[in-house]
């Protein structure tokens, strides 16, 4: 019984720092631009294919079964590259409705991922069915009785070093004061040389990056991807931040922790959980947002004449 | 002289008004059906660019578009007439195709959902991704009462749009306390709660759906028979054209009360500034989550007459894909403009029909559809025209 609950503990922790990447990604990029990104998910499991893609071009080029350091090497690249895609995508499409109606840049941006979504289905080989996706790290201990993959460790190791070194970022260095400049007054950042545009720019390689870093994970927890399942992922790494209140980088993090075990304890305990755990996490942030329209740790803005 | 003059153009006037309201309802049908009847892609883009050519001809020239709306607005009566009358005579000029009439009806069907979407969407500016959802929740209902309970099409028909409007008006309570991304969030959650439960639940079939729901009957005459009108044999599709045709019909009247009424005037002051809204008196709470109840109403209906229609249905139909193609006529079409609504619907269900050898990337095309259109033309095909009070 202690087992399976430290089991359970374990599942929910790794879930909880996967989502947790994408989901501070969606704050970053309302608390700095303020529109809802919704394509972010999208963006985010574009690495898991790219990595893939990559992996078999260097076996191709090298003739030779994939190696560690080659698939490290892919990894580190898709990495790189989806935070251009994201920059790409803000040129694009998204900086065109910086003046316009919030609504207009969320339905742009839901359509954005739908293009994305099918891009991969048709351009990736086989795009429609799953691919499997390896796991870089393999092997196991075993501690209190309870047999901990390494994946998972790594997993949340790298979960915490990302949102960590996020956080120093923003709250230490000089681009992080001019971010963070950029999000409170776009004009009076102007007005002190910072170029609002450049920082967008940044923000968005940022966030599409981490994200990408929490889609490869995804990817390799679940051990297969679809174009598809980034539908899902969206949803709840958004879920999470607006759970925990968009714009918060803490907010994102108890959201996805609050999400990630509920949908772990429903998997636990439900029969047929599985089955019903989307039903059971959107329900929950319904009731967050009835309850508490602002996310859990979210400020009220309350609008004055 | 004058005296004589000004009467006398007056009633030119009028003919040349009449003559113009019939040129181009004629046109237009003339042009729906030659679109519903071409197999060869060329010949459709050949439609497609004529279409685009008339409408940059009046984009260019406004003086056609503003002759043409004041001949409809002078010619009200006329112009209905000869409207429902082309709509009756539409399947005798298919050639019996019943290929051509599924389009219709399913153009027609989406052409209510875009209608019901477009009250919240295009009148009140409140973004709905569940409209999908409501529309597959007035199909089930309707397909459960008729194969558990023998309850008639005309019974199910009412009580399938009362369970999806309460559904809608559950839906519209999370609206009084979110606004914008939040809200949205919260209809495409809604979207998915459903579609899982739908997917997962015994009693609705699971995966596989529900199979074998019976056609509707009237005095006697079986949906599913051909319609036989003046000895003429219609495909069984007659039935189920003219029934929905009823429905788009009912749908526009629907709009246009209340567009005019005082409804639609508080919607379209949500749109422009909630708070001003507010501080004029507005109950918007209660309008926005009016606009969830009407919405899922209508959408009620059009699921009962898809799943009696189609005699199948499954969660599949019903997806959050299907909301965000609603979406995209109403975008498309043009906000809050019903005319533009009902096109967008027709063009976005019939192209990608007809461009088969393109109908793997159909939903490609809505996004980016949806993307070229909110850069380019954020007003859409039809854009929305100044409210007129009084007359």
């Amino acid at each position: 019984m202690a087992e399976q609950l430290l089991q359970q503990i374990l599942n929910w922790i790794t879930l909880g720092s996967i989502y947790a990447l994408i989901a501070v990604g969606f704050s970053l990029l309302f608390g700095v631009l303020n529109i809802i990104h919704f394509s972010h998910g999208d963006v985010a499991l574009i690495a898991p294919f790219l990595a893939l893609a990559l992996v078999q071009t260097f076996a191709a080029a090298l003739g030779a079964a994939a190696t560690p350091g080659t698939m490290l090497l892919a990894v580190a690249l898709a990495i790189a590259l989806t935070g251009l895609l994201g920059i790409l995508l803000d040129f694009l499409v998204i900086q065109r409705f910086r003046n316009a109606p919030a609504m207009m840049a969320l339905v742009a941006t839901v359509a954005l991922g739908i293009v994305l979504r099918e891009l991969i289905r048709h351009l990736f080989p086989n795009g429609s069915n799953p691919h499997a996706v390896p796991r870089l790290v393999q092997g196991s201990i075993d501690a209190f009785g309870v047999t901990v993959p390494l994946f998972n460790l790594v997993a949340i190791a790298v979960s915490v070093l990302c949102v960590a070194g996020l956080f120093v970022l923003l709250g230490n260095t000089r681009l992080g004061l001019h971010i963070k400049a950029v999000s409170q007054d776009r004009d009076a950042a102007r007005l002190l040389s910072i170029a609002p545009g450049k920082i967008f720019r940044i923000t968005f390689f940022i966030a599409s990056a981490v994200g990408a870093v929490g889609g490869l994970f995804f990817a390799g927890y679940a051990g297969i991807v679809r174009f598809d399942f980034s539908i899902d992922v969206g949803l709840i790494g958004f879920s999470a931040a607006v759970v925990g209140g968009l714009g918060s980088m803490p907010g994102a993090i108890i959201g996805s922790l609050v999400i990630a075990g509920l949908d772990t304890l429903v998997q636990a305990t439900v029969p047929n959980g599985a089955a019903y755990r989307l039903v059971f996490v959107f329900l929950l942030v319904i009731g967050v947002l009835v309850f508490r329209p602002a996310g859990l740790f979210g400020r009220t803005v309350v609008e004055k004449v | 002289m004058t005296d004589m003059t000004v009467p006398a153009r007056a009633t030119l006037g009028t003919a040349s008004g009449l003559a113009l309201v019939a040129l181009t309802e004629v046109a237009g049908a003339a042009f729906l059906r030659q679109f519903l009847l071409v197999d060869d892609w060329r010949a459709v883009v050949g439609l497609l660019a004529l279409f685009g050519g008339a409408l940059v001809a009046m984009q260019r020239l406004p003086a056609i578009e503003a002759g043409i709306e004041q001949a409809f607005g002078a010619n009200r009566r006329f112009a209905v007439l000869l409207g429902v009358a082309i709509v009756l005579a539409f399947p005798f000029v298919l050639q019996n195709s019943s290929y051509a009439l599924h389009l219709l009806i399913i153009a027609q069907l989406y052409a209510v959902l875009a209608l019901a979407l477009n009250f919240q969407l295009g009148s009140a500016n409140i973004p709905n991704f569940a409209t999908g959802a409501s529309y597959g929740i007035g199909a089930y209902a309707s397909a459960l009462l008729a194969l558990h309970w023998d309850v008639s099409f005309w019974l199910a028909l009412p009580a399938s749009a009362v369970v999806a409007t309460i559904f809608g008006f559950l839906l519209g309570i999370p609206s009084m306390r979110t606004r914008d991304s939040y809200l949205a969030l919260v209809t495409i959650a809604f979207g998915v709660v459903v579609h899982q439960l739908l997917n997962n639940l015994e009693f609705t079939g699971g995966p596989n759906g529900l199979v074998g729901i019976p056609a509707p009957e009237l005095f006697g005459h079986s949906f599913a028979s051909p319609l036989v009108i003046f000895g003429h044999s219609l495909p069984p599709q007659a039935n189920f054209y003219y029934l929905s045709a009823l429905l788009v019909g009912v749908a526009i009247l629907f709009a246009g009360r209340l567009h005019h009424s005082r409804i639609g005037l508080a919607w379209n002051a949500l749109r422009a500034d909630e708070l001003a809204a507010r501080c004029q008196g507005i109950n918007t709470t209660w309008y926005k989550v009016l606009a969830f109840a009407v919405d899922a109403f209508l959408a009620g209906f059009a699921g009962t007459i898809y799943a009696f229609y189609v005699g199948f249905i499954s969660p599949d139909n019903f997806t959050f894909l299907v909301s965000v193609t609603i979406m995209t006529m109403v975008i498309a079409g043009g906000m809050d403009n019903t005319l533009g609504v009902i096109v967008g619907a027709f063009l976005l269900t019939l192209l990608p029909e007809k461009l088969r050898a393109f109908s793997d990337y159909r939903i490609l095309f809505f996004g980016i559809t949806v993307i070229a259109f909110l850069m380019i033309r954020p007003q859409g095909i039809f854009p929305q025209r100044l409210r007129r009070y009084g007359g």
